[in-house]
């Protein structure tokens, strides 16, 4: 068993809104990410994953909150750490953020290499402004980005060029875990393919030790990621290897959420396109019993009364639902048969 | 629709801004019905009658008397005859008199009294006083002697034959009328203004005129505004050039100068409320149209707009049914701000003399014009002008809570 | 070191294209409020100067004054002429500062009473809208960092103030502090009993006459540009990059100067525009203290119905607030970076 790198015990956060009402959109989560290895996030929009993300860097600001539960990075709990040791020798050295609006996410009015300083800076009180300039061109150059990027504004440069520079300066500080939140999503397919392409080569090169990669294009993830984990209204409903959870998933909304999608990959062309009806449920007001069960094909009476817990069928996969693996088995089975 | 409209009632703003707005809307509505008076009729004879409830003297003389012993009614009558000018006098007079200044209170009208009867006599000399002053002080001294008397006043007629005054009755000092058994009694709660007009009246059918004018410049500039905006953003190219050359040409050259131009070339006889009404809402129109085309710009491409588009549905089906619908929110906040700044414009376009004609309707400018014209701030008749200034604010600060209160429902980002 | 000498050249040329297109963009407009100022009285029912002849029998007593102002007006406006040459003599005319005698204060010349109060104006109402944009601008911004009771406190006060038209501050002022304490006096731009020389008692009371004119327009001004800056600093603190500055563990204050500029440019645009609608306000608060600058100029010549004088007073107010509109872009145009990006494409 390899290094854990990563490990989030029973985390929730919550939402304060506007009307003063509190929204748990991260209910007691845990996860695990070793070594080396990619973690995948997937779920409707709202269904949490973004605002895990968020949760898992330990720093909370207005309008998200912390509750309870522990993230331990390399076995140190920086959920009890001041906020301002956080930000001083956590962010951006142990953990790393690539927001989901990486287009916007750079001070439209500063310069790039002014922006590294601000960073560097922020960590390191007494680095010079050349030694910046050399590790800032030093990276660049590693992941293939022009130095006259350094010296420009955001505003001129490409959409895709404006991605992989923020890519680039999330791990100028080489922090061992880097967060994508959805990095790829407003971008052409081409540029797609090269934020992913340059993800893979963080890891290749070194200057990250594991990914969380948070998606709703399940291709993405089945490509890139060793492991999924699948949320629904804030709580984890699948945790498996990518394989199985793309082609064997067990909970009946990761059922639904891979058949939702439209997949170009040829061993996946034959699975039918089923989009799940309904909405997500509020969470101001989370429903007592299973939260999927007003949207459930298979919805018993049970499912809405009696809490649901994840259930184990091995070391690494795992699911919530009140019935065991055969049944829903055997439910799936009897459906491809009824189907034809 | 019905979300939306409880989404805006949760907002505090728009909710206060709406209950003043309401209110004001309401006093202007019931006030006329129950006190049908034309608004600009002279009713003082001078200028600036304080607030207060006027009673008829003749009414009262004639008036079922009633008899009540108070006892502080001696002084409370001479405590408000006495001026300051005349209490300063009788501490000149005691000074002179060798009392020390210290033990003068002049505000203490017992006091100062029991003073000026120890100590005033008529044949006393004080160096340097001049015969008016000493006359001046028999005269003060007479009335306040006649003050405190407990004798009555007569009430005499002339009679039309003789010509002979003849006493009809006595009014003593202690006689009460019941105000509620004289006939005439005018409460003005805010005084009369410079011509002697009810204040309060004028000032409800001034709200009603400004904001009729506010109104219909607001619906003016709204509907060039939006007109200009969809054809400018909708249609595009050259069309597009030029309105927004015309649009940001407006922009800079300010709206009030052309104001000032048009209602001076206009002419006095001519200018009507509606006429500033409409030559307000026809400089005013911009922002309304720049606003609007942006938000078509950015509507222009979505897919249920190309959806329509390719269903063969016309210019001005799309633009009905695909468009306005979701700028709709944007164009009743330009609205509600159109209609407060138009309130605005004809207040300072009165101000220099370029309102609405005089004879029939008041507006809140002209009032503040008159208001200032007779120097109502500087001589300190604060009724005559502090109602109006209170009246615009209040509206134009509803209107805008209304309006900040909208946005953010509409633009979830400016959300506290 | 070449790399940087071409990226100089390319900025320059940036800006280059920047200024002069704002530049032709001022000539433009400068042009068009020319044309408006000709044509808007044409356009109204009744001709001008068949108006002014008319008025003239009844306004003046002044015999030879009617007769000069006759000849000078039918040489002025060249009312026998075709449309386009009349434009030309007023251009001509107007380029000279050649706006004929004025009818309510004959015989002084329309440009030597512009002359005489143009000066009070800019030195009234430039710096007291400069000072009210800067004060309204940190206050906004701090009632968006600090929220809370500051801001609870703070807003409804500068929506209310900024609802107030700036007469209704100005006379507010002048009851409180002119005629209840008496600190200030109610009128003028300097005592009555004095003449403009450069003594010290002079420049004392017209120091003492600026005060309550200048902080009145300070004040409406303030509300606006705090409101402005509020909502547009909450705007900004709710960017992505300053979420995203905050995950790379800059620190809050940093952050906050990122914020503070960026929120702070739009402001200077909508200066840019706004700022006829501000001078608008602050003329009508001159006439409520009787202040000798343009906006009394025009109340003056309003009851006078003096045409020229009118028709020159808002061709200068508009030249003033064009020039104005055009030193904010340029100013604007160092402060922006992305303008010199968006140029250079």
């Amino acid at each position: 068993m390899s290094n854990v790198l990563l490990e989030v015990r029973e985390l929730t956060t919550k939402y304060v809104t506007r009307f003063r009402e509190d929204v748990y959109a991260v209910d007691h989560v845990s996860l695990k990410v070793e070594e080396g290895k990619t973690l995948g996030i997937a779920g409707e929009s709202g269904c949490g994953k973004s605002t895990l993300a968020l949760s898992l860097m330990g720093y909370y600001f207005p309008p998200l909150h912390y509750i309870s539960g522990d993230i331990l990075i390399n076995g140190k709990n920086i959920s009890k750490m001041k906020p301002d040791d956080i930000r001083k020798s956590v962010l951006g050295n142990e953990i790393a953020y690539i927001p989901q609006a990486a287009m916007n996410a750079l001070n439209p009015t500063r310069r790039i290499i002014h922006f590294i300083e601000d960073v560097m800076q922020a960590h390191e009180l007494y680095i010079t402004k050349k030694d910046i300039y050399n590790r800032a061109r030093e990276l660049f150059e590693t992941l293939g980005l022009p130095e006259e990027v350094l010296h420009k504004y955001p505003v001129e440069l490409s959409g895709g060029m404006k991605q992989r520079t923020v890519i680039a300066v999330s791990v100028l500080l080489l922090p061992k875990v880097l967060i994508a939140d959805e990095p790829s999503s407003a971008l052409d397919v081409t540029s797609q393919k090269m934020v992913i392409k340059m993800l893979r080569q963080l890891m290749e090169k070194g200057l990250i030790s594991s990914l969380i990669f948070i998606t709703h294009e399940l291709p993405l993830l089945y490509n890139v990621t060793d492991d999924i984990m699948v949320m629904y209204a804030g709580q984890i409903v699948e945790k498996a290897s990518s394989k199985d959870a793309v082609f064997d998933p067990l909970h009946p909304y990761a059922k639904g959420l891979m058949g939702s999608i439209i997949v170009p990959e040829s061993g996946l062309r034959d699975v039918k396109l089923t989009a799940i009806p309904g909405v997500p449920p509020n969470l101001k007001n989370p429903p007592a019993g299973c939260r999927f069960a007003e949207r459930c094909k298979y919805v018993r009476p049970d499912c809405r009364t009696s809490s649901v817990h994840l259930r184990d069928v091995n070391d690494t996969r795992t699911y919530r639902c009140i019935l065991p693996e055969n049944e829903l088995r055997d439910i799936y089975a009897k459906e491809v048969a009824q189907n034809g | 629709m019905k979300q939306i409209i409880q989404q805006i009632f949760r907002s505090g703003k728009f909710i206060v801004g709406f209950s003043i707005f309401t209110t004001i809307l309401l006093v202007v509505i019931v006030y006329p019905l129950l006190i049908p008076d034309p608004p600009l009729n002279i009713i003082g004879q001078g200028t600036f009658f304080e607030p207060g409830i006027y009673v008829s003297v003749f009414d009262s003389i004639s008036s079922p008397q009633y008899t009540l012993n108070l006892d502080e009614a001696a002084a409370k009558r001479i405590a408000s005859k006495l001026g300051e000018e005349d209490r300063l006098a009788i501490k000149e007079w005691l000074i002179a008199s060798g009392i020390p200044e210290g033990e003068i209170e002049i505000e203490n009208t017992e006091k100062l009294l029991d003073q000026w009867f120890e100590n005033y006599d008529p044949a006393k000399n004080i160096p340097g006083m001049t015969n008016a002053k000493r006359n001046y002080f028999i005269r003060l001294n007479k009335a306040i002697t006649g003050l405190l008397s407990d004798e009555g006043m007569s009430i005499t007629v002339k009679n039309a034959e003789t010509g002979v005054l003849e006493e009809k009755g006595t009014i003593v000092p202690s006689a009460y009328v019941n105000v509620n058994e004289v006939p005439n009694v005018r409460v003005l709660p805010l005084g009369t203004d410079n011509f002697g007009r009810d204040v309060l009246t004028e000032l409800v059918a001034a709200t009603r005129v400004s904001l009729q004018i506010g109104f219909v410049a607001g619906i003016i500039a709204t509907l060039i505004g939006l007109t200009l905006g969809l054809l400018s953003g909708y249609v595009g190219g050259v069309v597009d050039d030029v309105i927004m050359f015309i649009t940001n040409l407006f922009i800079v050259i300010p709206s009030f100068v052309l104001l000032i131009l048009i209602s001076f070339s206009i002419g006095q006889d001519q200018r009507g409320a509606f006429t500033i009404a409409m030559v307000i809402g026809f400089t005013s129109w911009v922002w309304t149209a720049r606003a609007v085309r942006s938000q078509v710009i950015s509507l222009r491409n979505r897919d249920h707009v190309n959806l329509s588009k390719l269903s063969g549905h016309s210019v001005v089906h799309i633009i009905l049914t695909d468009i306005l619908p979701y700028i709709a929110s944007y164009v009743v906040m330009a609205l509600i701000l159109q209609i407060s700044s138009g309130i605005l414009a004809e207040a300072g376009l009165s101000i220099l003399g370029l309102g609405p004609r005089t004879t029939e309707v008041p507006t809140l400018g002209l009032m503040m014009n008159w208001a200032m014209i007779y120097q109502a701030h500087i001589l300190g008749k604060w009724w005559a002008y502090f109602p109006v200034i209170i009246t615009i604010a209040l509206i134009t600060f509803s209107m805008n809570l209304m309006n900040t209160g909208l946005d953010q429902v509409f633009n979830p980002a400016l959300r506290d | 070191m070449a790399v940087d000498y071409i990226y100089v050249e390319v900025i320059l040329r940036a800006y280059r294209k920047y200024f002069l297109n704002k530049f032709l963009w001022f000539l433009v407009t400068l042009v068009s409020a020319f044309l408006l100022n000709f044509i808007l009285p044409r356009l109204m029912p009744g001709d001008p100067v068949a108006a002014i002849v008319s008025r003239l029998a009844q306004g003046m007593s002044n015999t030879s004054g009617i007769q000069a102002i006759y000849e000078q007006y039918t040489e002025l406006f060249g009312t026998n002429k075709p449309l386009l040459e009349q434009f030309v003599i007023y251009v001509k005319n107007v380029v000279q500062g050649d706006f004929g005698f004025s009818f309510s204060q004959y015989p002084r010349t329309v440009a030597d009473v512009i002359k005489s109060s143009i000066w009070w104006t800019i030195a009234l109402q430039f710096p007291a809208i400069i000072v009210g944009w800067l004060i309204g601008n940190s206050l906004g911004a701090l009632a968006a960092y600090l929220r809370g009771s500051f801001d609870k406190v703070f807003m409804p006060i500068s929506i209310f103030a900024s609802n107030l038209p700036a007469f209704g501050m100005a006379v507010i002022l002048m009851v409180v502090f002119a005629v209840t304490l008496k600190w200030f006096p109610t009128s003028g731009g300097y005592g009555f009993d004095l003449i403009p020389n450069f003594s010290w008692k002079f420049i004392w009371s017209v120091i003492v006459h600026y005060q309550l004119p200048f902080w009145s327009i300070v004040l409406i001004t303030i509300g606006g540009q705090a409101i402005g800056m509020r909502s547009m600093s909450i705007y900004e603190l709710n960017a992505d990059y300053v979420k995203y500055s905050r995950f790379m563990g800059i620190k809050d204050r940093k952050i906050v100067s990122y914020v503070f500029r960026n929120a702070m440019l739009p402001q200077i645009t909508g200066l840019a525009l706004s700022i006829g609608t501000m001078v608008g306000g602050a003329l009508v608060a001159e006439i409520i203290f009787s202040y000798p600058g343009l906006g009394s100029t025009i109340l003056t010549a309003v009851l006078g119905q003096d045409y020229p004088l009118i028709s020159a007073a808002t061709l200068i107010i508009t030249i003033m607030v064009l020039s104005a509109n055009f030193l904010i872009e340029i100013v604007y145009g160092f402060l922006d970076p992305r303008i010199k990006a968006v140029q250079a494409d």
